[in-house]
């Protein structure tokens, strides 16, 4: 290996190892420090007794996570003598369903997707039936799961 | 890897008149004061590409802007080593910018044809003390504060349009959050635009005009 040969192969070493540092810098320092994982909470809702006695009732609640206050909704579902809750989350694509009360179907704005009243996929993309929300009735008070 | 680069090459073609210019002869009396310029690029990268990062978790906001650079400095995975990286770049850059212009004064290398080129560099090194200048405010404590509170009143010091200019550059009366905008957006967009189309500028005339002879 003559002189020039060893100076060419040296420097592009230098730099490739230069290149891998540097990304693996980036890397390392642009991935995100703060990844909890979230553990289910309950949340009280409404009182026992505004329960729908027969179909689809729609609560306004909030919650708190990480210091943060949010808002968000849910349906709370009294079908065929079976008290569930149903998140409005679409499972297509994250857009907020809404319930039809005259279709009696749930129905998302996005893409339409279209979900009967058990949360089952009637049309649309959505891959998955909407998720039932963890519930539990305890002094009167149902109370609502949520991932904080 | 040649072959794809030389496929690259072979439609975008900078290989040809770069190597003419990187395999050139150079001057015998070239010393190693020669490369004082070329350190205070390697800094500029470095300034650059720690910037980029550390833009991904910086918040320049009048509440958020200290805490920011706090979690920076103690939560970010090796945070600390690039604002490190940063700042002592920043420090060196400015060192070896002066260096690199006494070295040019010494060898007379500012005289024509070169004048041009040495309106660019003193451009070049204006350019960096506002980027300093201007950096120093974003961590948004007391001592980023107060020497952008005495530095920016200099500013209305100046007869006539002093009061102007330095509503200006503090965006109102006194500096607060406003200021800290307008200094990040001069620290991360307008003057890292003009170093560069600047030093695009002065290599492309070291190249035309070739290394002076020195003495």
């Amino acid at each position: 290996m003559d002189r020039r040969k060893f100076l060419s192969v040296t420097i592009k070493t230098f730099f490739v190892i230069l290149g891998v540092i540097t990304s693996a810098i980036a890397l390392i320092t642009t991935y995100p420090f703060r990844i909890k994982k979230r553990t289910v909470k309950y949340f009280p809702v409404m009182d026992e007794d505004e329960l729908p006695r027969r179909g689809v009732k729609t609560v306004v609640f909030s919650y708190k996570r990480q210091d943060r206050l949010l808002t968000t909704r849910a349906f709370v579902v009294n079908h065929a003598n079976e008290l569930y809750v149903l998140s409005p989350v679409c499972t297509h694509l994250g857009c907020l369903v809404n319930w039809h009360r005259k279709k009696k179907q749930f129905l998302c704005p996005c893409h339409g997707g279209k979900y009967d009243i058990t949360g089952k996929v009637l049309a649309g993309p959505p891959p998955a039936p909407l998720t039932r929300l963890p519930m539990r009735i305890q002094k009167g008070k149902l109370y609502i799961g949520m991932k904080v | 890897m040649g072959k794809i680069l030389d496929w690259l090459d072979s439609r975008f073609g900078i290989k040809a008149p770069h190597q003419r210019f990187l395999q050139r002869p150079l001057p015998k009396r070239l010393s190693y004061l020669y490369c004082l310029g070329g350190v205070a690029f390697t800094l500029f990268l470095c300034l650059l590409f720690s910037g980029l990062l550390l833009s991904i978790h910086y918040v320049p906001s009048q509440d958020e802007a200290f805490h920011s650079v706090v979690r920076i400095t103690r939560e970010v995975r090796l945070g600390w080593f690039v604002r490190s990286i940063h700042k002592w770049s920043a420090n060196l850059l400015i060192v070896f910018i002066i260096l690199h212009t006494i070295r040019v004064v010494v060898h007379r290398a500012y005289r024509p044809p070169r004048e041009l080129n040495w309106l660019v560099g003193a451009m070049t090194l204006v350019i960096a003390f506002a980027s300093g200048f201007t950096g120093y405010l974003l961590p948004w404590d007391q001592k980023a504060y107060w020497a952008t509170e005495v530095g920016t009143s200099m500013a209305g010091t100046i007869p006539l349009v002093g009061k102007y200019l330095l509503y200006l550059v503090r965006g109102g009366p006194e500096v607060n959050g406003v200021t800290l905008i307008r200094f990040y957006s001069l620290h991360v967009l307008w003057l890292p635009l003009c170093m560069g189309i600047l030093l695009w500028a002065h290599f492309h005339m070291v190249k035309r005009q070739g290394i002076s002879g020195g003495l």
